[in-house]
C-alpha cells in the first residue's frame, strides 16, 4: 500500500494500480468535502430558502410548471425551468414585446367565481401583491388560496424589519394537520402585517426598481391560470379518490374541506401551494 | 402513526400493513442472521463447501448480484454522462438496487472468507497482479460511492429535508453526481471485468481460461458488457415488479422500453462476442491445454444443452426480442425478454463458477457434485430480506421514482396536446360546479 | 522471507509408482511432522486436511489383469507462472527463488480460497474446521512448525522445517550450503519402499535430477505448461496413457455414451 509497507514493490504493476486506487480516493473524498463545503457556505450566506425553493420547483409535476406565456396561450408549449422567475429569464422579455397593447385590457374581477381584481398582481404561490404607494407593496392571500384554506388554525407573520426575498417563505400557515409556507411573491422588508379573522395582510417596502413585480401574473394572464389551478386541484382530488363526489356539487364556503373529510388535505394543499 | 415521515402527497398503504408485510422478512432475516452466526462462531464448516469446492452458492450469487446490480452505474453512466435524461424516473430506484447487490454481496463474501477480520490486508499488502485484489479495491471503493449516492435519497425525506443543513447538503451533493458516475462507471468497469478476469486467469482450470489481451483475459471484457446489459434488464423488472405490488403506475412505459432497448443492444454485443470467445475457447485455447472441449460436456448433469441455453436461448433470443422495436411494443414480451436477459446472465455466472469447479482436471479425479448446506441458503436469504426490508423503508419515507407524483393521477394528463380555448375552460367549469360565486 | 543461502536451487521429487505399495506411511508422517490435525468424526475425504493425499487409480480391467497403483498427489510447486501465487490478493503465498519452494504463508491468509480453485492439481486444504488435538498428541506437536488456525488454507511446503534446521546446522558448521543428507522431507523418510526420491534438481548428478530425465518419468497436467517440479516414475504402460489422458477416469460417473 505504502513504500514502507513489505510487499510494496518500486515496480510499473504497482505505481500504476496504487496511483489510480489513491486517485478514486482523493476524487471521492475532495468531492465529499467539496459539498460540505458548499453547503456551509450556503447556510452561512442564508440560502437555504433559495435552494428549498429550487428543491421544491424541481419536484413539480411538469404540469404545474407551465409557462405563464403557454397558459395564454402566447406559446404552444413552454415549461418553466427559472422557477418561476421571470425577471431573470431570457425567453421572457422576448415574449414580453411580441404582447399586443389589447392584452393588457382584459380584467374581469370574477374569474370562475373568484374574485381576481386586475388592480393587483399575482404569485403562482397564490398570493397577491398591490402597490399601495412607489415603494410600498400590500401582500395577501388571493381568493383562490383563501377558499382553500379557509380559516388558518395557525399563522406565523413574519417579525417587522424581516427580508423577504421571492419564493422564499413569506409566512407559515398551519391547516389540518398540514404546515405550509406561503411563499413570498417579491424581495423587500417587512415593515407591518395584520391579521385578522384569517385574513393576513404584510406590507413590504421593496428595494427595488420596475423589475421588482415583473414575475407576477396579471390581467389577462389571470383567467387561464386559475382555469389550471382549478384543473391541478380537480386532479389532486381525483387521486385522493374522493373525485367522484367532485362533480356531485357542494358550495365552495370558505372551510369547503369539510366536505371532504377524508381527503389528504396535506397533500392537496402541498400540492397547490408549491411544496414537496 | 408514521404520516409525517411519508413524503407529501404520495399515497402509501398504512402502516398496520407495512408492518405486515415486513414481518415475513423480517422473519427470513433472523434465519439468515442466525446460519451468519453459525458460521463466523464455529467455522465454515456448516457450509456444504469443500477442498475441491471451494468456493459455493455464495460466490455464485455475489457474481450474479453484482451483474444485476450493475443498473446503478450503467443508469448513471447513461443519464449523467450520457445525458440519457429519459432515466430520470429510475435512476433513484437503480441506485438502491446497487447498493443492495453490492452491499450484500460484501457482507456474503465476508462470511465467505475463512479470516473476515483480515480482509484489510488486502489493502495493507496487495498483490497487485491477482484479479481478486482489483476486484476487492473497486467493490470497496465503489460501495463507497453507491452509499454517498444513496445520501440525497435518504436526506429527500420530507423530516430530514425539514433540516437546513440536510437540505442545503442534498442538493450540493445532487449537483456533484456527474462526478460521483463518473467515477463510478470506472470502478464498475474494472470490477465488473476483474470479476469475469477472476475465472478467465486460472490457468490450471481448462474449462475457465480464456485467451488474453493485455493483463485481462476475454472474460473480463464480457462480464462487463453482460452485467451492463443484465443491471439495466434488472432495473426494468424490478421496477415492474414494484409497480404489481404497489398496484401504481410509476415510470412512464417508454422508460420500460427505452431501459430494455439499451439492454437489448449490450447483450446484442455481448453474446456476439461471447459466441466468438466460445468458439476459440472449443478450437484453441482449451485444446492446448490438452481438454477437448467435448470432454467437459460428457456428462449427464452438465451436457452440451448448458452451453445451448446460455447462448441461443437466453441470449441471442432476448437480444433479438430487445432490438425489435415491434417485440418492445409487447410490455409482455418486453419483461420475458428482460427476464430471460437476467437468466442467460445468471447461468452465464453459474456456468463460470460451480461447473468450473465440478469438472476435474486431474486424469484419476472425478466429477463432483455439490449442493448448498440450510445455512448458505438462509445467509443468501438474509441478502435477498435485506434487499426488500431497504427497499420498501426507502421507498415508503422517500421518493424513489420522481415521477410517482405526476402518474398517480387517475385522468390521464394531456396539457401539451390541449389548446386553451374557451370551449376547454367550459369543460373544466361544468365538472366544477361546486365552485360558486360568493 | 531472503534466504540465507546464496546458490539456487530447485528442490523436486521422483515418485516410483511401481514401488509404492500404498501403505500411507509418507501421508502419516506427513501430518506428524507438519502439525496437520487429526481428522474429526464430521470430516470426509473432501473436508479434511491431506497434506499428502493417497488416490489408487486402478486400469479398469477385468482380474486378472487388473492393477491398480497409489499416486501420492501433493503441491506440484509449480515454476512457471504458478497458479497460486499469481491469484493470491495479499501475497500470502511466496514463490521462493532460491529453493524452487512454493510456500503458503498462513500467518496473511484470507482463507478466500481463490487459490484453491486455481489449483490444477487440488493440492490445497482449507481448514474447515479449529484444529483439534488430543492431549497425547499435543505432546508430540513439532515445535519447529507452527499450526494452523481455522479458516485459513494450507498445503505441502517440502517439510520447510526441515530445510530450516539443515540451513541452521550448515550455518553452525559454517557452511552457506545444506548437505542434502540433512534435508529430507518426512515423506521421503517414512516411505519403507524408497519409492520417492528427493533433491536438487538442478545438481545435474543428483539422482533425483537423473530420474527426472529418465523416459519412464512423466508428469500430470504438463500442457497446462506451470512446469511442476514433482515427478512420476513407472514402467507401466497404462499409467502413462491414463496421465496423458486427461479423459480416461476411474468409471464411477455417469458418462454419455
Amino acid at each position: 500500500m505504502f513504500p514502507w509497507v513489505y510487499e510494496f514493490h518500486w515496480s510499473f504493476g504497482h505505481l500504476i494500480f496504487l496511483g489510480l486506487f489513491f486517485s478514486v480516493l482523493v476524487t471521492v473524498v475532495v468531492t465529499v468535502i467539496q459539498a460540505m463545503q458548499k453547503t456551509r457556505k450556503a447556510t452561512l450566506l442564508n440560502n437555504v430558502e433559495k435552494i428549498r425553493w429550487h428543491e421544491d420547483f424541481e419536484d413539480l409535476p411538469l404540469e404545474a410548471r407551465i409557462c405563464r406565456h403557454e397558459l395564454t396561450g402566447e406559446v404552444k408549449h413552454r415549461t418553466c425551468d427559472n422557477g418561476f422567475d421571470c425577471r431573470t429569464c431570457r425567453m421572457h422579455p422576448q415574449l414580453q414585446l411580441k404582447r399586443k397593447a389589447e392584452f393588457l385590457q382584459n380584467g374581469d374581477a370574477n374569474v370562475f367565481g373568484f374574485f381576481m381584481p386586475n388592480d393587483r398582481m399575482y404569485h403562482r404561490g397564490h398570493t397577491y401583491v398591490k402597490q399601495e404607494s412607489e415603494r410600498t407593496f400590500t401582500i395577501g392571500m388571493d381568493d383562490f388560496g383563501q377558499r382553500l384554506i379557509g380559516n388558518a388554525e395557525n399563522i406565523e407573520l413574519p417579525e417587522i424589519g424581516t427580508r423577504l426575498k421571492v419564493n422564499e417563505t413569506a409566512c407559515t400557515i398551519k391547516k389540518l394537520g398540514a404546515t405550509l409556507r406561503i411563499l413570498s411573491p417579491i424581495d423587500g422588508e417587512v415593515i407591518d402585517r395584520f391579521y385578522e379573522n384569517g385574513d393576513w395582510k404584510i406590507i413590504v417596502r421593496s428595494d427595488n426598481s420596475s423589475l421588482a413585480t415583473n414575475h407576477l401574473l396579471r390581467d389577462a394572464e389571470i383567467r387561464p391560470w386559475i382555469m389550471r389551478e382549478m384543473e391541478r386541484l380537480q386532479i389532486a382530488f381525483a387521486t385522493n379518490k374522493v373525485g367522484a363526489t367532485l362533480a356531485d356539487g357542494g358550495e365552495l364556503v370558505p372551510d369547503f374541506h369539510k366536505h371532504f373529510p377524508k381527503a389528504d388535505w396535506d397533500g392537496i394543499l402541498g400540492h397547490m401551494f408549491l411544496e414537496a | 402513526m408514521d404520516k409525517k415521515l411519508i413524503p407529501r402527497g404520495l399515497q402509501r398503504t398504512s402502516f398496520g400493513n407495512f408492518l405486515l408485510w415486513l414481518f415475513p422478512w423480517v422473519a427470513l432475516l433472523s434465519v439468515g442472521l442466525y446460519a451468519i452466526y453459525l458460521c463466523l462462531a464455529e467455522g465454515l464448516n456448516h457450509t456444504n463447501m469443500d477442498n475441491r469446492f471451494a468456493f459455493g452458492l455464495w460466490i455464485y450469487l455475489d457474481l450474479t448480484i453484482i451483474a444485476l446490480g450493475a443498473g446503478a452505474f450503467f443508469t448513471g453512466f447513461l443519464l449523467y454522462i450520457l445525458r440519457r435524461h429519459e432515466l430520470k424516473s429510475v435512476i433513484n430506484s437503480a441506485v438502491v438496487l446497487g447498493l443492495i447487490c453490492y452491499s450484500g454481496a460484501v457482507g456474503i463474501l465476508m462470511v465467505d472468507v475463512g479470516q473476515p477480520l483480515r480482509a484489510w490486508f488486502t489493502f495493507w499488502h496487495p498483490n497487485v497482479h491477482s484479479m481478486l485484489t482489483e476486484v476487492t479495491f473497486c467493490l470497496t471503493c465503489y460501495l463507497i460511492v453507491l452509499l454517498i449516492e444513496y445520501v440525497p435519497i435518504v436526506l429527500k425525506n420530507r423530516k430530514l429535508r425539514q433540516i437546513p443543513k440536510f437540505l442545503v447538503f442534498e442538493f450540493q451533493l445532487h449537483k456533484l453526481m456527474p462526478v460521483f458516475a463518473g467515477i463510478g462507471t470506472f470502478l464498475s468497469f474494472f470490477h465488473q471485468g476483474s470479476l469475469g478476469g477472476l475465472f478467465g486467469v486460472l490457468r490450471g482450470r481448462p474449462f475457465a481460461f480464456r485467451e488474453a489481451f493485455g493483463i485481462w483475459p476475454s472474460t473480463f471484457f464480457l462480464f462487463v458488457l453482460s452485467a451492463a446489459a443484465a443491471g439495466l434488464s434488472f432495473v426494468m423488472l424490478t421496477t415492474w415488479l414494484v409497480q404489481k405490488i404497489t398496484k401504481k403506475q410509476l415510470v412512464k412505459p417508454e422508460v420500460f422500453k427505452f431501459l430494455g432497448k439499451i439492454s437489448g443492444i449490450m447483450l446484442s454485443v455481448y453474446i456476439l462476442l461471447k459466441a466468438i470467445d466460445t468458439l476459440v475457447w472449443i478450437n484453441a485455447t482449451s485444446l492446448s491445454a490438452g481438454f477437448p472441449a467435448f470432454e467437459f460436456y460428457a456428462r449427464k448433469s452438465f451436457g452440451t444443452w448448458i452451453l445451448f441455453t446460455e447462448i441461443v436461448v437466453l441470449g441471442m433470443i432476448p437480444a433479438l426480442l430487445l432490438t425489435s422495436r415491434r417485440m418492445r411494443e409487447r410490455p409482455k414480451i418486453l419483461l420475458l425478454a428482460g427476464l430471460m436477459a437476467c437468466g442467460g446472465i445468471m447461468l452465464n455466472r453459474f456456468v463460470m463458477t460451480i461447473q468450473t469447479l465440478a469438472l476435474p482436471t486431474l486424469p484419476f479425479d472425478a466429477f463432483l457434485s455439490y449442493s448448498p448446506s440450510w445455512e448458505e441458503i438462509a445467509a443468501f436469504l438474509f441478502v435477498v430480506a435485506y434487499g426488500v426490508i431497504l427497499y420498501s423503508l426507502t421507498y415508503r419515507y422517500s421518493v424513489i421514482f420522481p415521477q410517482e407524483r405526476e402518474l398517480q393521477s387517475p385522468v390521464p394528463v394531456q396539457y401539451e396536446t390541449q389548446p386553451f380555448s374557451e370551449r376547454v375552460a367550459e369543460k373544466f367549469f361544468s365538472a366544477l360546479t361546486f365552485f360558486k360565486a360568493k | 522471507m531472503e534466504t540465507t543461502v546464496e546458490k539456487k536451487s530447485r528442490y523436486g521429487m521422483v515418485i516410483n509408482l511401481d514401488r509404492c505399495n500404498g501403505c500411507g506411511a509418507c501421508a502419516v508422517a506427513c501430518a506428524v511432522e507438519n502439525n496437520v490435525p487429526p481428522a474429526l468424526t464430521a470430516m470426509n475425504s473432501r473436508t479434511g486436511l491431506t497434506w499428502l493425499n493417497l488416490i489408487p487409480v486402478s486400469n479398469n480391467e477385468n482380474y486378472p489383469d487388473n492393477e491398480t497403483v497409489y499416486i501420492p498427489m501433493f503441491c506440484q510447486q509449480c515454476e512457471n507462472d504458478t497458479p497460486c501465487v499469481k491469484v493470491c490478493p495479499q501475497n500470502a503465498i511466496e514463490f521462493d527463488e532460491a529453493t524452487g519452494i512454493v510456500s503458503q504463508i498462513p500467518q496473511r491468509c484470507l482463507g478466500c480460497r481463490y487459490c484453491m480453485a486455481a489449483c490444477p492439481y487440488h493440492a490445497r486444504y482449507f481448514n474447515w474446521w479449529d484444529p483439534e488435538w488430543t492431549d497425547g498428541m499435543k505432546q508430540q506437536l513439532n515445535p519447529a512448525v507452527s499450526p494452523r488456525m481455522r479458516g485459513v488454507v494450507e498445503k505441502c511446503n517440502f517439510c520447510h522445517g526441515r530445510l530450516h534446521a539443515a540451513r541452521e546446522k550448515a550455518a553452525a558448521n559454517g557452511s552457506s550450503e545444506i548437505d542434502m543428507n540433512d534435508y529430507v522431507p518426512a515423506c521421503v523418510e517414512a516411505c519403507p519402499e524408497k519409492a520417492i526420491v528427493f533433491g536438487d534438481l538442478n545438481d545435474p548428478d543428483s539422482e533425483v535430477s537423473k530420474l527426472s530425465r529418465d523416459t519412464n518419468t512423466f508428469q500430470f497436467l504438463t500442457r497446462l505448461d506451470t512446469k511442476p517440479k514433482v515427478y512420476f516414475y513407472s514402467q507401466k504402460n497404462w499409467v502413462h496413457t491414463m496421465a496423458e489422458r486427461a479423459m480416461t477416469r476411474t468409471g464411477k460417473e455417469e458418462l454419455y455414451g
